[in-house]
């Protein structure tokens, strides 16, 4: 079986590039997608090595190949294998997790601010890791609390809302509710633990990846592994259903059961990341925001929102290590300031084009 | 209650195969048709046949339910009882995507996506015919072409959906349903908000689309023009079929006293010989009572 | 009777003049209720918690301090019951007016931005000069002020700032403040730790002194806020009616907003940042009186502090022998209810 690029003989102008595999059949692609994610690993990558080389425990660059081979002297071998190395895997994977999640929930609700973390769900994960973790000990695994608590507060938000994923407005609003509910819950919890824990626990709260050890990489290799091709294959559904209701039953897609099934792939996506990284703020809105304006995309581009998640993470942990202010903040410290602003951005763009 | 209907009773085979049945079945029916928004019902019991190969236009006042009747015949709202029988099979045994290849469905007001161009739209009126690996075909290609010419954008392939006009941009979703392939074409008020030219340019595309074999129905607001182009008017009020038939028979002066309220003369269209409806002079409108 | 966004306010003149004295003897016995009401929940606030007083039992005390147990533990609880009736007081009014000034029956000091506002400065100065200057009122104002500025800059490009897009603004605005809330806290320790008690929102702990601090500027901030009670009632008319009345609209929106500020940062400054009284209050009381800011501000001064200190008292029954910060039970009970309040207005989002 061969791959072989190939454009159909196009007489009137058009043309739609697709790959074809031979007899199993043909894939459409865009270039301008490809180059974008590429250029976003590539981005990506640059800043992984920066990551691991600058510091006062960097590795220098000539050294990095004989320390990957395992010739490095033990500090940097523990530099590396336990410390550098599975925090950026788990930014990179917790990202696009992320950013998938948010281009889902942006294609679901027609909206930019329909992203997980504005309507509360990554503050419900939080409300749930903190009980698991502090409130009552030891009854579930803190992975578990999350996935409740962004459970309910999803649910809390589609019932709040009244119309579910067809108002997102309402949503939003319902959202920040929920969101201000959860918030409170969490600030209790670590108002009433001890000093080291509640210390502990609101770093990760902020959304952190200090610490982060090879399980939490493989669980987000699990996750990404089982629930990125399902987005993938929901992808032209969702463009689809992106046209209205009626326009997509007409064209033989179900718009609910679509809305449905990628919903629960984006609350699993976001229950797994906020799991390994807590509710790191904005990664899920910016992302797909960023995607879809470089490669100019008309539908939830998973793979580019993917690449630019985890860009996005790696980059910004890669700036709270290196923050000049003597300590290392979490890496959603800097994701709520900046993506904050992007916010703001985004907020007074859209209404001064007039769009509501 | 006039009506020439062209549903029989000749008998078919179970499943609605067969040489005989293929020309006795209405492409279309609704059955006992129960139809509900939350607590509202808006239509109730309602039985009627589109008839092969006809260009059927509902016609009716605001809120008697000629678009819900629409989209539960496109099978996009889902009845409170009753059924509806796609040749003759009931429409929710199909799968959506089976239902797609032979039903295309112009919605009242479909969502653009940002920054799509003209042939992609088009495109994406192909998905009934693809799947997961079968993402693009020469067969799909063809189609798109044959849309485009056939609605005159061919030209504008490459041209933002968002940068047309409303006339432009109503061909342009119609030859995404013409992408589909289906002999069945529903159309909900394909020509409000746009003006008269425009509108015109529509109608006489669905009669173009007519000739070549379609079964077309429409939902129309403009009494005129739905005797211009149907061959099949089906008035409604209230919820229920007052009438069908021919234009000739179902566009009376008494029948639009008593589905619309107005008080007109009706008269040969110059041009077409089609009923034309005009509405008296102000100050006769008939008030029921 | 239901909230609609751009009502007119009623005329001072009502033409028929039966109907207004029937009115304006309703309220007042609405006013002399509440105020009961006031008085019987301050009354609890004393003698309700871990270790409950009888409410004759309280009385007593209070006419005649001795050194019983009893009397200690009613003297531990004076100084929340009076910060409960004075912020109470203070966020209610604060979120009428805000309500009033930006036409948006969704408005609440927490939504927009200045609770956040408010604790960033708290925290800078905290940081900077320690906890006794940080939880000072002139600590928290200027980030309240930034915060709201901001808050509206954003919310006002395009159209015009509606409700949801004020909503909006301030949550962007809010992310930013709590991250360098956060990113500070975290850098030390000693700010942290005081930071985690405080940011819930909580009336115990706190000395009698924190009341002395607060209690002129909140006064003096609710003297005014009932005084520009006519120019607010104009100003929901839109702003041209507005200024052809005589009314000078840009004018009163900056007091408003000052105002509504200082009261928001002083009650920040005293027990942490509360949300949603400024929502609920106005709301509820409006269903009774209307949007006449004649009524409408003595019934939030009153009945303010009624939902705070129920609040608060839940709070210390529902957790026995701990207690539940007030914070957290006004945000519990006051996300349904902004929940609701959207549904009901229904198409507007």
């Amino acid at each position: 079986m061969t791959a072989t690029l190939t454009r159909p003989p196009a007489p009137s102008g058009g043309h739609v590039p697709v790959l074809r595999l031979g007899a199993l059949g043909t894939l459409h692609w865009r270039r301008r997608a490809v180059l974008v994610c590429l250029a976003m690993l590539a981005v990506g990558l640059i800043a992984s090595l920066l990551t691991v080389t600058v510091g006062e425990l960097g590795i220098p660059l000539r050294e990095l190949p004989d320390v990957l081979a395992g010739n490095g002297s033990r500090a940097q071998e523990w530099v590396l294998r336990t410390n550098r190395l599975p925090r950026l895997l788990v930014g990179a994977l917790a990202g696009a997790a992320f950013g998938v999640a948010g281009a889902i929930f942006q294609s679901v609700t027609r909206n930019p601010l329909g992203s997980p973390d504005v309507i509360g769900l990554g503050a419900g994960a939080a409300a749930g890791a903190a009980a698991a973790a502090l409130v009552w000990p030891g009854v579930v695994p803190v992975a578990v609390g999350a996935l409740i608590g962004a459970g309910v507060a999803i649910g809390a938000v589609y019932v709040g809302s009244g119309r579910g994923f067809a108002a997102p407005y309402r949503m939003v609003v319902t959202g920040i509710a929920v969101g201000a509910m959860a918030l409170a819950f969490v600030q209790l919890a670590l108002a009433r633990a001890t000093h080291e824990d509640a210390f502990a626990m609101s770093a990760w709260l902020n959304g952190s990846l200090a610490s982060r050890r090879w399980s939490d990489v493989t669980l987000m290799a699990v996750a990404l592994l089982v629930l990125i091709p399902l987005a993938l294959m929901l992808t032209r559904r969702l463009q689809l259903v992106e046209m209205g209701d009626d326009a997509a039953t007409g064209l033989g897609v179900d718009p609910t059961r679509t809305r449905n099934l990628a919903v629960g792939v984006a609350v699993l996506l976001t229950a797994a990341a906020v799991t390994v990284s807590g509710p790191v703020a904005f990664v899920a809105l910016t992302s797909p925001q960023i995607a879809r304006r470089l490669t100019r995309s008309t539908g939830p581009g998973m793979v580019a929102a993917a690449c630019t998640g985890a860009t996005v993470l790696v980059v910004a942990d890669l700036i709270a290590q290196r923050l000049p202010f003597g300590v290392q903040y979490p890496v959603g410290v800097v994701t709520a300031a900046l993506g904050g602003v992007y916010l703001a951005i985004l907020l007074i763009r859209e209404w001064r084009r007039g769009a509501v | 209650m006039t009506s020439v209907t062209s549903s029989t009773s000749v008998p078919t085979h179970s499943d609605g195969t067969g040489p005989a049945a293929a020309f006795a079945e209405p492409p279309l029916r609704a059955e006992g048709l129960t139809l509900a928004y939350d607590k509202t019902v808006v239509v109730e019991d309602l039985t009627v046949s589109v008839p092969r190969e006809s260009f059927t236009v509902i016609i009716g006042p605001n809120g008697c339910g000629k678009s819900t009747l629409l989209r539960a015949l496109a099978r996009t709202m889902a009845p409170r009882s009753g059924r509806v029988l796609l040749d003759g099979e009931p429409i929710t045994a199909l799968r959506t995507k089976q239902v797609a290849k032979r039903i295309a469905l112009l919605p009242q007001s479909p969502i653009a996506p940002e920054a799509i161009t003209v042939g992609d739209l088009v495109a994406r009126g192909r998905y009934p015919h693809q799947g997961l690996l079968r993402q693009w075909s020469p067969a799909d290609e063809v189609a798109v072409r044959d849309a485009l010419d056939a609605t005159e954008v061919a030209g504008l392939r490459e041209r933002l959906v968002s940068e047309l006009s409303g006339g432009q941009r109503q061909r342009v979703w119609l030859a995404m349903a013409l992408a589909q392939q289906t002999d069945l074409l529903l159309l909900d008020e394909p020509t409000t908000f746009l003006d008269i030219a425009h509108q015109l340019e529509v109608m006489d595309l669905c009669a173009h689309l007519h000739e070549q074999g379609r079964t077309l129905v429409a939902v129309l607001h403009d009494i005129n023009q739905a005797a211009r182009y149907a061959t099949h008017l089906i008035a409604m009020k209230g919820g229920a079929v007052v009438a069908e038939g021919a234009p000739q028979d179902v566009i009376t002066a008494e029948r639009m006293a008593d589905v619309f309220g107005l008080a007109c003369r009706v008269v040969p269209d110059p041009e077409t010989g089609t009923p034309m409806v005009v509405p008296a002079r102000r100050g006769g409108h008939i008030r029921h009572g | 009777m239901t909230v609609v966004d751009r009502t007119a306010a009623r005329a001072p003149h009502v033409t028929d003049v039966r109907g207004s004295r029937t009115r304006a003897w309703r309220l007042g016995a609405g006013l002399v209720g509440a105020v009961a009401l006031l008085v019987l929940v301050t009354g609890l606030s004393i003698a309700v918690g871990s270790k409950s007083v009888p409410l004759a039992e309280v009385w007593q005390v209070l006419r005649f301090p001795d050194d019983s147990y009893a009397s200690a533990v009613v003297d531990s609880r004076i100084p929340r019951t009076l910060l409960g009736l004075l912020v109470g007081a203070a966020l209610a009014v604060a979120g009428a007016v805000i309500q009033g000034i930006t036409r948006n029956p969704l408005g609440d000091p927490g939504l927009l931005g200045v609770n956040s506002g408010a604790a960033a400065s708290v925290v800078i100065v905290t940081a900077l000069a320690g906890v006794g200057a940080g939880r000072t009122v002139w600590a928290a104002i200027p980030g309240a002020v930034l915060a709201a500025v901001a808050v509206y800059a954003i919310g006002a490009s395009g159209r015009g700032p509606t409700a949801v897009r004020l909503i909006l603004a301030g949550a962007a605005v809010s992310a930013v403040l709590v991250a360098l809330v956060e990113a500070i806290s975290l850098a030390n320790p000693e700010v942290f730790d005081s930071y985690r008690y405080w940011v819930v929102g909580s009336l115990a702990g706190r000395p009698l002194t924190a009341v002395d601090e607060v209690l002129p500027v909140i006064a003096v901030a609710l003297l005014i806020a009932l005084l520009l009670s006519r120019a607010l009632n104009a100003l929901a008319l839109g702003d041209e009616a507005a200024t052809s009345l005589g009314l000078r609209a840009g004018h009163t929106r900056l007091l408003g907003g000052a105002v509504a500020t200082v009261l928001t940062a002083a009650s920040v400054a005293a027990v942490g940042p509360i949300a949603f009284v400024g929502l609920a209050v106005p709301h509820v009381v409006r269903g009774f009186t209307g949007s006449d800011h004649r009524w409408l501000l003595p019934f939030c001064v009153a009945l303010g502090p009624v939902l705070l200190l129920g609040a608060d008292i839940l709070g210390r029954v529902i957790a026995r022998p701990g207690e539940i910060m007030v914070g957290a039970v006004t945000a519990f009970l006051g996300a349904p209810f902004l929940i609701a309040a959207v549904r009901r207005r229904g198409a507007a989002l």
